[in-house]
């Protein structure tokens, strides 16, 4: 953990929080939403309430814990220094958070206006944390697997929000695009270029290191982010020559890739050397449960285009991989990295003179379990909703919210001990330094 | 555990932080002038590159066909 965070180069401790503190506001409105709408938002995909959640959750959630961390961890996991990383974290939380409002807004009431300054606020918000983020990279070699996939996680990062933005002006200005196979290019680039991508170039660190597992295999590792990027520029290039057959082959085999690395992380969890299954481990498992079963409905359907057009398939397939997936395998890295970063930050206050509090008692372990439960009633919750919308939407959404509204006062209640201690630590350290 | 590069070997691949950074420190410490260590762990530890930097240790890394970094950090 040390090696993650070491202190010399960390950002100050209000960098990363606030980022982490604002996700989970997202996800209790993208839950609130879908309680509200009721049966309608399970409909299909396209209903506007189904785009706004879809965007307060990969927007709002995703995109904000991904900025957040990155910026805590480029120094330790890529030895990139970001420049000002304080001044980066406000300009980009306050762009990503107006904007991703604005977004959810835009889809949900179909407002122009709206649409429009959404993707103008966030393509500046993004061009400004990739700028940073290159600024940093540019001149660091790719000696690890870890550091090649964070740069082509970068410029998956640049596609999908460039073809987003210009998804956003043809609604808002009603031009003549292909949308629907813009959509899926649009999501295949955000979830299986950027967002996977990404996870694996930061698992490759963090699945040994957080759960004790044997390493990734380099070869595999080299290969996995490449091998995604050339499948999505394949089925980008089928987009644009018009080739449905093509793009169906390309799918796929994004599919397998990435089964292959669930399968993968699978392995190695069986092989841990750490006994009790901590809940980091736990939300593991259900984020990899969830996207397998996610890559097998993509692998299904790009074999059998008639199974994507059952009733409630791209719905189902959206819980797996987003709620059930992505946000698990965040949920779970961000109760590592909360209460050790906490930890760190008040163990260098007390300058080896006061000592800082127990982790467990920065966020005691019984919170995070009780949490991870009604987390994973709530997906569930939401899968049995979108084959019983008429019943279970309402509490699906409202169970979501809950579980998402615990995970911020579990994170808020990290910061506010951070608070006390910190105080206790300064008031502890002024008598040591006055009795000298 | 010995190695062919060189007989201090500190294998950390299943230490918990931050006894790969402590044990480091200790081992070099305990080598004499010209003589080299291997730390062998699953990830590339730029905190510790910028420490051995800063103390003037020269490294070099290995990355394994199993994902193992070999480290071989001189005196």
């Amino acid at each position: 953990m040390q090696a993650l965070m070491s202190f010399e180069s960390a950002p100050p401790y209000a960098a990363p929080l606030r980022f982490f503190l604002t996700a989970p506001l997202f996800a209790v409105l993208a839950g609130l939403l879908i309680a509200f709408e009721g049966a309608d938002i399970f409909v299909s995909r396209w209903m506007p309430a189904a785009l706004a959640v879809t965007h307060l959750l990969t927007l709002g959630f995703m995109l904000q814990m991904m900025f957040g961390a990155l910026i805590q961890i480029l120094p330790v996991v890529a030895g990139a220094n970001l420049p000002r990383p304080l001044l980066v974290a406000t300009i980009v939380h306050a762009g990503l958070s107006i904007g991703a409002l604005l977004l959810a807004a835009g889809l949900y009431f179909g407002e122009p206006t709206l649409l429009s300054g959404a993707a103008g606020l966030l393509a500046l918000t993004v061009i400004v944390f990739l700028a940073a983020v290159l600024r940093a990279l540019i001149g660091v070699p790719s000696t690890s697997p870890t550091i090649r996939g964070l740069k082509l996680a970068m410029f998956a990062l640049a596609v999908v929000v460039s073809l987003g933005v210009l998804m956003a002006q043809a609604l808002a200005n009603g031009w003549a695009l292909p949308l629907p196979v813009l959509t899926d290019l649009h999501a295949g680039w955000g979830l299986g270029g950027w967002a996977g991508v990404l996870l694996a170039a930061i698992a490759y660190v963090v699945v040994p290191m957080f759960q004790l597992t044997p390493g990734y295999p380099a070869r595999p590792s080299w290969w996995y982010p490449v091998a995604m990027l050339v499948l999505l520029l394949l089925w980008s290039g089928a987009v644009i020559a018009g080739s449905p057959g093509i793009i169906r082959f390309s799918q796929a085999l994004a599919a397998l890739a990435g089964l292959a690395f669930a399968g993968l992380t699978l392995r190695l969890q069986h092989k841990r050397r750490r006994a009790r299954a901590d809940v980091t481990y736990r939300y593991w498992q259900l984020g990899l449960v969830g996207s397998v079963f996610a890559l097998f409905m993509l692998l299904t359907a790009a074999i059998w285009p008639a199974a994507g057009e059952l009733q409630g398939w791209t719905v189902v397939f959206g819980i797996l991989l987003i709620p059930g997936g992505f946000l698990a395998f965040i949920i779970g890295m961000l109760y590592k990295i909360v209460p050790f970063l906490t930890w760190l930050h008040l163990q260098n206050l007390g300058q080896s003179k006061v000592p800082a509090p127990n982790m467990n008692k920065i966020l005691p372990t019984i919170n995070m379990e009780r949490q991870m439960k009604a987390y994973t009633v709530a997906v569930v919750l939401l899968l049995a909703a979108a084959l019983q919308p008429e019943w279970l939407s309402r509490p699906a959404g409202l169970a979501f919210a809950i579980a998402c509204g615990w995970l911020w006062l579990n994170l808020l209640g990290a910061m506010r001990r951070y608070a006390e201690h910190k105080a206790d630590i300064e008031a502890k350290l002024a008598v040591i330094l006055a009795a000298r | 555990m010995t190695h062919p590069k060189t007989p201090h070997v500190l294998d950390a691949r299943y230490m918990e932080s931050p006894e790969p950074f402590v044990k480091t420190m200790e081992m070099l410490d305990l080598l004499k002038e010209g003589e080299k260590m291997l730390l062998l762990l699953f990830r590339e530890p730029h905190p510790l590159y910028r420490a051995l930097k800063q103390n003037g240790h020269a490294y070099e890394t290995e990355l394994l066909p199993d994902g193992t970094f070999e480290i071989l950090i001189s005196r």
